[in-house]
């Protein structure tokens, strides 16, 4: 098992890694199409005088992280306070936001916006686009905290509890130490769905917040687009690198204990 | 002013330059479907000034109240457009949209095939078993197959759009898939031989991999065309009107159309372009061929709602 | 007393949050599948039952059926691969952020362009087929695109995450001295995991599954490019209401139904006692 897990991970990581590949490969064709012609640059070149690329990229950053960040920190209060006290209008608002397939989400969305915008005389626009972010990411939220907090144990804070802290301090110090990995866990996944909807995003979109991904399918519709290929090396080679800096931090912090 | 259009669809500098020239903003927006942009605007405050819908847009989007009137003594470059655009039949007169590119539906084809594929009726062959594609489009599909019945695209009787399902079904065990422009790198790779294709898309290909060539079928196809609309809910018609003009300018639009391998509408910008273009036959077919092609109309809702069953039939058989 | 009240004060923005953005839209699109579609898409009266007549026809529940083994077999696939590499990130010594990260970071381009990648894989003059056949292992291009097995494919990776991720979260609280007490009682590795830690992580694998297996439920595009279209499933039919037929009572007519259904799914999972929420 010690010898054969390391390997399986490999593989799986290889798995993951491998359309990444090819298409990092094919950033640097010179042919518009799947077609190896030749070696260019010219793509990458191409990029930084994209307006309307560079606009998607921004606003697709600013959501992300506005909008993972709502969904985590609701998120995790909302498991917990589940965790603690069943409700089950929220469970079941929960999974319906879970089961409801995005094309409908959006639809939806998009009719009550512009119902509700119409008499308010607002635009659909970044608010907007955050706001149904927030909202589709928080199931997912909950889902990780929650499978997190079932594996502690009760008792914990009934410890706490019984040692002078009231609730607050209960859930601050003992519950939500123990929960950071989950809290971190949703973070990322709500971070990753909001960074790559299309669906949704599409539909409530305004003027002002064309997304990355809104961009990407509005170029690549045709098929393989050398330009979206280099975008895509560019965002996962340069989170990539934060991701290594940051793994670099923690190992250090690690071995120094 | 904010313009919302398909992706490539004017030429890099096009924007930049039209800012400069008026000293304005303009946020560029990009949209990947009709439905979406349709979706959008339909609420009437969306933010839009200007959209580039196709012709089978144009009735629905007018008696929806989305598009403005247009005052024709403000687009002077009017007159560029080729003669059969000055009077489209979506739009006799012109009144609320301005042709911009054209094409048509047809067969992309490898010359390495063991025919040409000269009719629709040439996909249903055994030369083709599994390398050929269809549109993944309830409209072509069904405008191919009606063609073969020797109908219109826009044929409505449940007993005829029947007849056509039949013959879509029966073609499945020839298809590869239903596929669209996305099929573009399987028939340069040669995965796929033959591929139902407009006209526009297939040039581009055919521009990267020379051993392709592109057909109008002899059953006849369906015409399409883009148009440049301003919306009723505009709030920079002065500047909407500065740009309907600028795209009609002969050098804008011929540059535009020579950097996207796209027919332009415009006569004096097709009078521009090299001559590769100017008399390329899949962008600019003779008057006998186009004399087959035929335009997509607005469905009725009823014929919409049977069209929509028998293609699920269709794909799930 | 004052334990009632704090967590009522957490679901605080959680309740809002659900009320705008999933009741309320709910409430829309109920009312949606009441109407009339309009000539040219959108809704008009008069109110009708006619959409749901026109739900519960063969040929859709047919659609049905097959999305939800399509989702199950995905589902199930997912579970296979993701729970030895959540094991293994959560046993790691050190870089457990980073190994998790690293997962993750593949997804951060778009769904489009890693769907392209992997037709390119698979296509007949694609990578895999001609790296077959250089190799001599075959002589004539496998059909490895355009079928169900392509879509099975498209979905378990596309979703994979959603598995790795709760299972890590879950399997990283696992205390490694009960898979040591194991061992020493004479369990083989693979039998102490099967025994201890399957069971520990259930919370883990029950919401990993739910993830991955709703939104494959509802997967469009993967069918659309992987499947070559010929496969049609329950996302596909609602999207293209919503779209090309321009039908949204139909479309919400269709989604109602398919929420009752992943609803009544959602009750059976609480009734045996494992929740998810």
């Amino acid at each position: 098992m010690r010898r054969f897990l390391p390997v399986y991970a490999k593989a799986i990581y290889a798995f993951l890694y491998l359309p990444l590949f090819t298409l990092s490969v094919f950033s640097f064709n010179n042919s518009k199409l799947a077609l190896w012609s030749g070696f260019t640059t010219a793509w990458y070149g191409r990029l930084w005088s994209d307006r309307v690329l560079l606009e998607g990229t921004i606003n697709s950053l600013v959501i992300a992280i506005v909008a993972s960040s709502i969904a985590t920190v609701a998120g995790t209060l909302a498991g917990y306070a589940l965790w603690k006290r069943r409700s089950l209008w929220v469970t079941n608002a929960l999974y319906l936001s879970l089961i409801t397939p995005e094309i409908v989400t959006g639809v939806s969305l998009l009719a009550l916006f512009q119902f509700l915008f119409h008499f308010l005389h607002w635009q659909l626009g970044l608010g907007s686009v955050i706001l149904a972010h927030s909202g589709f990411c928080l199931a997912y939220a909950v889902i990780v905290v929650l499978a997190r907090l079932r594996t502690l144990d009760p008792a914990l804070e009934e410890a706490a509890a019984d040692l002078g802290a009231n609730d607050w301090e209960a859930f601050r110090y003992v519950t939500l130490p123990l929960l950071l990995p989950a809290v971190l866990a949703a973070g990322l996944l709500c971070f990753t769905v909001s960074f790559d909807d299309y669906v949704i995003t599409s539909l409530v979109a305004g003027v002002d917040s064309e997304t990355l991904p809104m961009v990407v399918y509005s170029m690549a519709r045709k098929g393989v687009n050398p330009e979206v290929n280099a975008i895509s090396v560019l965002i996962t080679g340069g989170l990539g690198l934060l991701i290594l800096l940051a793994g670099k931090l923690e190992g250090s912090s690690e071995s120094s204990r | 002013m904010n313009v919302y259009n398909w992706d490539n669809y004017v030429a890099h500098e096009t924007v930049a330059d039209f800012e400069k020239l008026h000293q304005c903003q303009v946020r560029y927006g990009i949209y990947a479907s009709a439905e979406e942009m349709l979706a959008k605007v339909i609420s009437g405050n969306s933010g839009w000034d200007v959209v580039f819908p196709s012709n089978s847009f144009i009735g629905p989007m007018r008696e929806l109240g989305l598009l403005l009137q247009l005052q024709k003594d403000r687009l002077p470059n009017l007159s560029n457009l080729e003669t059969r655009f000055q009077a489209p039949e979506w739009d006799r007169t012109l009144d609320w949209c301005v042709p911009y590119m054209h094409s048509a539906t047809g067969i992309l084809y490898s010359r390495t095939a063991p025919i040409a594929p000269r009719a629709w009726a040439d996909l249903w062959s055994d030369a083709y078993r599994r390398r050929v594609t269809m549109l993944d489009d309830p409209a072509e599909v069904f405008g191919a197959c009606l063609k073969r019945l020797g109908r219109s695209v826009n044929a409505v009787d449940e007993n005829t759009l029947q007849a056509a399902r039949d013959l879509a079904i029966q073609q499945k065990p020839f298809l590869r898939a239903y596929l669209s422009e996305q099929v573009r790198d399987q028939i340069a790779a040669g995965d796929v031989l033959a591929a139902q294709m407009w006209a526009q898309v297939a040039q581009v290909v055919i521009d990267a991999a020379p051993q392709l060539a592109f057909s109008f079928p002899a059953e006849g196809f369906a015409l399409y065309a883009d148009n440049i609309c301003i919306l009723q809910e505009s709030r920079h018609q002065e500047l909407a009107y500065e740009w309907v003009n600028y795209l009609l300018e002969p050098k804008v639009a011929a540059t535009i159309a020579e950097e996207i391998s796209g027919a332009t509408a415009n006569a004096q910008a097709r009078a521009l372009l090299p001559e590769r273009l100017r008399h390329n036959p899949v962008l600019y077919p003779s008057d006998e061929v186009l004399a087959r092609g035929e335009w997509f109309r607005p469905l009725p809702a009823k014929a919409q709602q049977l069209r929509d069953r028998y293609w699920t039939e269709i794909k799930s058989a | 007393m004052t334990t009632v009240r704090l967590p009522r004060l957490f679901l605080l923005p959680s309740q809002w949050l659900l009320g705008a953005t999933v009741l309320a839209p709910l409430l829309v699109i109920a009312i949606y599948s009441l109407l009339t579609r309009g000539a040219y898409g959108g809704v008009t009266g008069p109110t009708t039952l006619g959409s749901y007549g026109r739900v519960f026809q063969p040929i859709y529940l047919y659609i049905l059926w097959r999305s939800i083994w399509v989702a199950a077999l995905s589902t199930v696939l997912c579970l296979i691969l993701a729970f030895p590499l959540a094991f293994y990130i959560a046993r790691a010594a050190r870089n457990r952020t980073l190994l998790l990260n690293l997962v993750m970071l593949p997804f951060w381009t778009s769904f489009l362009v890693r769907t392209y990648a992997w037709m390119f894989l698979l296509r007949d003059t694609g990578l895999l087929n001609t790296t077959l056949q250089r190799l001599g292992l075959i002589h004539v291009p496998i059909p490895l695109l355009f079928n169900v097995g392509a879509v099975v494919l498209g979905l378990v990776y596309g979703y994979l995450p959603f598995m790795i991720l709760p299972l890590y979260a879950t399997l990283e609280k696992l205390d490694p001295s009960l898979l040591e007490a194991a061992l020493d009682l004479g369990a083989t590795p693979a039998s102490a995991i099967w025994r201890v830690a399957v069971p520990l992580s259930r919370p883990g694998i029950l919401a990993g599954c739910a993830l991955v297996f709703i939104p494959c439920l509802g997967a469009y595009l993967t069918p659309d490019l992987m499947g070559g279209g010929k496969t049609v499933m329950i996302g596909n039919l609602v999207q293209n209401q919503f779209t090309n037929a321009r039908d949204w009572p139909f479309g919400a007519a269709l989604s109602l139904v398919f929420l009752g259904l992943s609803g009544l799914v959602a009750v059976g999972l609480q009734r045996r006692g494992d929740q998810l929420l």
